[in-house]
């Protein structure tokens, strides 16, 4: 028998006698960190107590799927018989950063919510998807998740209302993306060898350059707190651009025909259980729609269909008005 | 001073878990002792009462054991000198309290995360690289170009 898809978008409600917590889950992975006092260790603990004694812990939880928790003791053998569920998993749990944790996770049919500050580098999670905890000040009862990274334009620190021309553009790695983007910033655009080594390129340049860093934000979840922190701390004129993905413009870009819904919906449709993250879905949906095409796709090596003068046009348009090519 | 570890210790008093470790090993005078009161008061925003009794503005009337992780975490690194506890489990709104208790105290914790220690002068030590640094900017340097993390 196959393995039952995981799609959708899910709203969670826990309430106790003197707490309320909101939050939405969309895709395989989101995590939660932030200050400390703000709520999730509680949210683990209630969630631990319905799932032990349900209605008989007093705890309500308002949820379309079944909520597990699991904490360090046989997570493995508990991981593997759910389905279609949200796994809460707490930050006291060491198995996180395992590759074992890592190999289960992957093309699970259930959608994982993980406590913890440190980068999972061994997860592919999405900018996005990280949130955390803010306590309503009329009640101080209401906690709900906001996205800790989270712009319009998918455009990171740049002060609002300016706008950035690049005197270096760094991409992540030398697969297809480098290549349009090297042909779109000629010269000034360099690779940085893998998302890990983002910040090391950061490190090379010059305090004087006014850089773009264009990464996947589909996948890019672990490195961004230290991407960030790093410009932070170096006061470096640096934007952040992080659409989901290369493949991710192209589509919008409209080289091959696909619904307007399935792009702003992706979590109706990207099967966590076939998919690493969303990068690994709009990829797959790319090669599978360009084949037989003058557009046929590959990550490795880019088809120089999409350099054309016509076709470089059309991904401008999906770049957001405040990077000057 | 205060000594910071980036990275996964390979020692067998790292404690990864310090809220579990608080949980049974805190004693019930710390809670009382001035600092504890102070960081209990600014992290989790509640008032000790006892010795086995904070009062919290979103959970009300709390044990010890309902405290936030980074409070624990926090209470134990001032009490438990022997010990390297995962300062993970502490949010940015902790690092101005494990200042506070490495001046007077050497205490080396462990991070996974760059925290964000603030824009006035420090001195840390990473331990590491038996570096000190005295700011973010100098952290983060040491951190990505020692490929701490």
């Amino acid at each position: 028998m196959g393995v039952e898809q995981m799609v959708g978008k899910y709203s969670i409600e826990v309430t106790s006698n003197y707490t309320r917590y909101f939050l939405t889950v969309e895709r395989n992975i989101t995590v939660i960190q932030g200050r400390s006092a703000t709520g999730k260790s509680e949210l683990i603990r209630l969630l631990t107590s319905y799932e032990t004694d349900g209605i008989s812990s007093g705890v309500i939880v308002r949820s379309d799927v079944p909520i597990h928790v699991v904490d360090s003791r046989q997570w493995e053998i508990l991981i593997q018989s759910y389905s279609k569920c949200i796994i809460f998993i707490d930050e006291t749990a060491d198995f996180v950063k395992s590759e074992d944790f890592a190999r289960l996770v992957q093309k699970n049919n259930n959608y994982f919510v993980i406590v913890n500050r440190d980068p999972l580098k061994q997860l592919s999670y999405s900018i996005e998807e990280i949130y955390g905890f803010r306590v309503s000040h009329e009640s101080q009862k209401y906690h709900g998740a906001y996205r800790v990274y989270n712009e319009l334009y998918h455009l990171y620190h740049l002060t609002p209302g300016s706008s950035i021309a690049p005197t270096k553009v760094i991409t992540e790695d030398t697969n297809s993306g480098f290549t349009f983007f090297q042909k779109l910033f000629n010269e000034k655009c360099i690779a940085a060898g893998g998302k890990s080594r983002v910040v090391d390129k950061l490190d090379e340049l010059d305090s004087g350059e006014d850089v773009l860093l264009i990464v996947d934000g589909a996948a890019f979840g672990s490195e961004i707190a230290r991407v960030i922190r790093y410009l932070y701390n170096h006061q470096m004129n640096c934007a952040v651009y992080a659409p989901e993905s290369f493949e991710y413009l192209l589509l919008r870009a409209g080289f091959v025909s696909v619904s307007k819904k399935m792009l702003e919906e992706t979590y109706n449709y990207a099967d966590s259980a076939r998919y690493i993250s969303w990068e690994d879905f709009y990829t797959s949906v790319l090669i599978r729609e360009s084949q037989g095409t003058v557009y046929r796709y590959s990550k490795q090596r880019l088809n120089s269909a999409y350099l054309s003068d016509a076709s470089v046009t059309k991904v401008k348009r999906e770049i957001p008005p405040q990077i000057k090519v | 001073m205060l000594s910071i570890y980036f990275g996964e210790p390979q020692t067998e008093t790292y404690i990864y878990n310090p809220d579990a470790f608080f949980n049974n090993r805190h004693m019930a005078d710390w809670l009382t002792e001035p600092l504890s009161v102070e960081m209990i008061r600014d992290v989790d925003k509640s008032e000790v009462v006892g010795p086995n009794l904070i009062q919290s503005p979103f959970l009300g009337p709390i044990p010890p054991e309902r405290l936030s992780g980074g409070v624990k975490t926090l209470i134990m690194i001032d009490h438990d000198g022997e010990h390297l506890f995962n300062a993970s489990a502490c949010g940015d709104n902790c690092a101005k309290w494990l200042l506070v208790i490495g001046d007077e105290k050497d205490r080396t914790v462990r991070l996974g995360y760059i925290m964000d220690f603030g824009r006035d002068k420090f001195d840390i030590r990473i331990e590491n690289t038996n570096k000190i640094v005295h700011s973010m900017t100098e952290m983060t340097e040491e951190i990505v170009r020692k490929h701490l993390l």
